[in-house]
């Protein structure tokens, strides 16, 4: 592939110490590939400062004669005027606002559309950065026909031009030696400068693109077919059936491969539990480890699967050109209630986790959209609510599984329906401004690269290790603290129990019966002695009003920390097991709970409060912690948890006293 | 979401139509943006005065080209686009 480097004076020395690039270019035009394709696997993502807009830096090693490059991929922008947060961030790096200014701008441009593309070439160079120009995608302006004379081009703009492309990685040895090469290069003068002001701009980028194109071949063609598909996959009914087919499709795959790695992490780290309690000698140590130290990495890592995943997909997606498309067809439906048709795919993710659900609205571009779909998202109904629902359902309606299957597919739509309310409240409340009408850049429908989605899910899976999975850990270490301590005697009835099942002459039957009811009373005396207990017990008249006592307070508290949680404390509290699968036994015990007084715990009516109350409640700190991380800022995270606390407090209320006014127990 | 279209005759000037009454597959020359938000973010795709654009699909979304560039527009946005049909298809 011919190269037009003779613009920059190639025999110039080049920087030895590492060079700092910034790589900058329109959304659609292959920069995060590029960028994939230049530092592989040596980068990291992390949050600009206080913006929820992710920037991405990455090392390129030495090689080919070729010194090493920092390369910071800023976000997607088409205009450096327009007034954006990704633009805002792409003026302060450009301006070494944020440290040190790069020593070159790689501007990436796709050869298919170069008119619009050298605008922000344009104005770059009206900025003065010292630019290299990648011109990208030249395969397939090949086949539209199109032909970059790439030589005159850099003559004209005065830089040095590397025709290359990104995916298959043709070019890039040039293109590092180019970049290497340009800080200390001196180029000739452009023989066609962009104007000084952005007015003409558009022009002169029409007429410089016009100078150095080639037009004919098989561009008609390919247009004719890109509007067929366009007409099909945007089709108000067509559209969403195809959108609903891929969507499934999606999640279908989520679903059936992220289990077995789930399960297989939850097996190991079951297994390194039981051999650290093999290892160690009994005491607090052994139990922070084991159930601690260890409990709290599984319950972090376990997620890991799915946002890797999640990411694998949606990147392949989103590389064909798809997305786009979808956006459109969501945006008839979602608008009305103030979120962006992008926001379908994050609200979707939520139903399997919330945390990778949010860490997805970062496909949404606008700041404000991104920020009602994090605040909504957790009202999704996720996998960690199922055993909850399941278990309320079942005590709700016995031996009525009809009725318990609406209640369950109610709880979906109560979750969902809470969350298009809440977005529409939010948006003329604390997110003022409405969802701004959707225009954007249908991109040319391309084969997505594996490798692009593999580096992306890699980046996104460790920037949650790193980030959220630190906190994350933290956070189960300190639950599993306060649900353990401090440790209590048994009751002297714990000890009269197993004395009276060892005595002689007690049948194996009585025995076991008699050893189950001392583990009950104990289990019960642990968990109401321990922090988490003892916290439980004050704050048990909060939750009065909605029927709860001191153990379903103790239910909730616990469920903190992952919902799920919530059927294993009941269960050790009603059978003095810690149970995760909602099995007949496990009902039974807990339907046979009683509070202190001897009535039953779970009546109808605080059943069903209980189920309003986990549908809608903010029962989720690792979400929490992505919260905060995604949107740069605590105020979220509290409003989220707040608003979230406090409607499903009022909605379980409502409906408590509701049903006891009408007469249900 | 309030009209983003003043209560002002579109077709006032002549020659000029919204977007909308052109034909599918019409080149038009762009008059006017009568939506002051989406203004910035329409010329930064490319839609810039006196453009020329190519109608591909109306509807929600409305599909124009400018030159290789297909933007998708909410209708909304669409009904505030003012055309002049006619036009060299720069693409």
């Amino acid at each position: 592939m011919p190269s037009a480097v003779e613009s920059s004076d190639a025999a110039s020395s080049p920087v030895a110490a590492g060079v700092r690039v910034a790589l900058i270019g329109n959304p659609n035009t292959g920069k995060t590939t590029l960028f994939n394709a230049l530092c592989g696997a040596r980068a990291k993502t992390s949050n600009f400062p206080g913006t929820t807009t992710s920037i991405r830096t990455g090392r390129v090693e030495a090689a080919d004669g070729a010194g090493p490059l920092e390369v910071v991929d800023l976000p997607g922008v088409y205009d450096l005027d327009l007034d954006s947060p990704e633009t805002r961030i792409a003026r302060s790096v450009l301006d070494g606002g944020r440290g040190t200014a790069p020593d070159v701008v790689l501007v990436i441009v796709d050869a298919c559309n170069l008119p619009r593309n050298l605008v922000l070439a344009g104005q770059l160079l009206a900025r003065g950065a010292r630019l290299v120009l990648a011109l990208n995608m030249v395969d397939l302006a090949g086949k539209r026909g199109l032909t970059i004379d790439a030589h005159t081009l850099a003559a004209r703009l005065g830089v040095p031009v590397v025709p290359l492309v990104a995916r298959t990685g043709q070019g890039l040895t040039v293109l590092r030696r180019v970049l290497d090469q340009a800080p200390g290069a001196t180029g000739p003068a452009a023989s066609e400068a962009p104007p000084a002001h952005d007015n003409g701009m558009a022009a002169w980028a029409d007429a410089l693109a016009a100078g150095v194109t080639m037009a004919g071949g098989p561009g008609h063609a390919l247009d004719a077919r890109t509007e067929q598909l366009d007409r099909l996959l945007t089709h108000p009914v067509w559209g969403l059936a195809a959108f609903m087919a891929i969507m499934g499709a999606l999640f279908w795959v989520l679903f059936a491969l992220a289990t077995v790695p789930m399960d297989l992490i939850e097996a190991t780290f079951a297994e390194l539990g039981t051999l650290v309690e093999r290892l160690m000698p009994a005491g607090a140590l052994r139990d922070l480890v084991a159930q601690g130290i260890v409990g709290g990495i599984a319950g972090t890592v376990v997620f890991l699967p799915q946002i890797c995943l999640l990411f694998f997909l949606i990147t392949l997606l989103e590389d064909t050109g798809y997305l786009a498309r979808a956006a459109f067809v969501m945006d008839r439906w979602l608008s009305r209630f103030g979120l962006p048709g992008h926001a379908f795919v994050p609200l979707l993710t939520a139903h399997a986790c919330a945390l990778p659900g949010i860490m997805s609205t970062r496909l949404i571009p606008d700041a404000r959209d991104r920020l009602a779909t994090i605040l909504v998202a957790p009202f999704m109904s996720c996998s960690a609510r199922l055993p909850v629902y399941v278990l309320l359902t079942t005590l709700l309606f016995a031996d009525r599984p009809a009725a318990a299957g609406l209640a369950f597919a109610g709880c979906y739509l109560l979750g969902g329906l809470a969350a298009l309310v809440t977005a529409k409240l939010f948006g003329s409340t604390i997110l003022k401004g409405r969802a701004r009408p959707m225009i954007l850049e249908l991109p040319t429908y391309k084969t997505p690269s594996l490798r692009n989605a593999l580096l992306t899910a890699r980046d996104q899976g460790l920037s949650f290790l790193s980030t959220a999975g630190t906190v994350i850990v933290a956070i189960c270490i300190v639950m599993w603290w306060l649900s353990a301590y401090p440790k209590v005697d048994p009751p002297a009835r714990v000890a009269e129990l197993r004395a009276a099942a060892g005595a002689p002459g007690v049948s194996p039957e009585q025995a076991e019966a008699l050893g189950a009811e001392a583990a009950v009373l104990e289990s019960r005396a642990a968990q109401a002695g321990s922090f988490a207990g003892r916290i439980g017990k004050v704050l048990a008249p909060a939750f009065a009003p909605l029927g709860f006592d001191w153990q379903l307070t103790v239910g909730v508290l616990t469920s903190f920390l992952a919902r799920e949680v919530f059927v294993s404390t009941m269960s050790v509290l009603a059978a003095g097991q810690a149970e995760t699968d909602v099995n007949d036994g496990v009902v039974a015990a807990i339907r046979g709970m009683t509070r202190d007084d001897g009535r039953p715990v779970f009546t109808p009516s605080t059943a069903a409060s209980a189920l309003v109350f986990f549908v809608l409640a903010m029962q989720c700190l690792p979400t929490l912690t992505v919260t905060r991380k995604e949107t740069g800022s605590v105020k979220y995270a509290a409003i989220q948890l707040g608003y979230m606390s406090g409607l499903a407090w009022v909605a379980a209320f409502l409906l408590y006293q509701g049903l006891r006014a009408a007469g249900v127990a | 979401m309030p009209p983003l279209i003043p209560s002002s005759d579109a077709a006032s000037v002549p020659g000029v139509v919204p977007l909308t009454a052109v034909p599918v597959g019409a080149v038009a020359t762009l008059h006017e943006v009568r939506d002051a938000e989406s203004r910035p973010v329409l010329k930064s795709l490319g839609l810039t005065d006196a453009c020329v654009l190519r109608l591909c699909k109306v509807g929600d979304p409305c599909i124009v080209q400018v030159r290789s560039t297909r933007i998708g527009l909410s209708s909304a946005v669409a009904r505030c686009l003012f055309v002049v049909p006619g036009g060299t298809d720069g693409k």
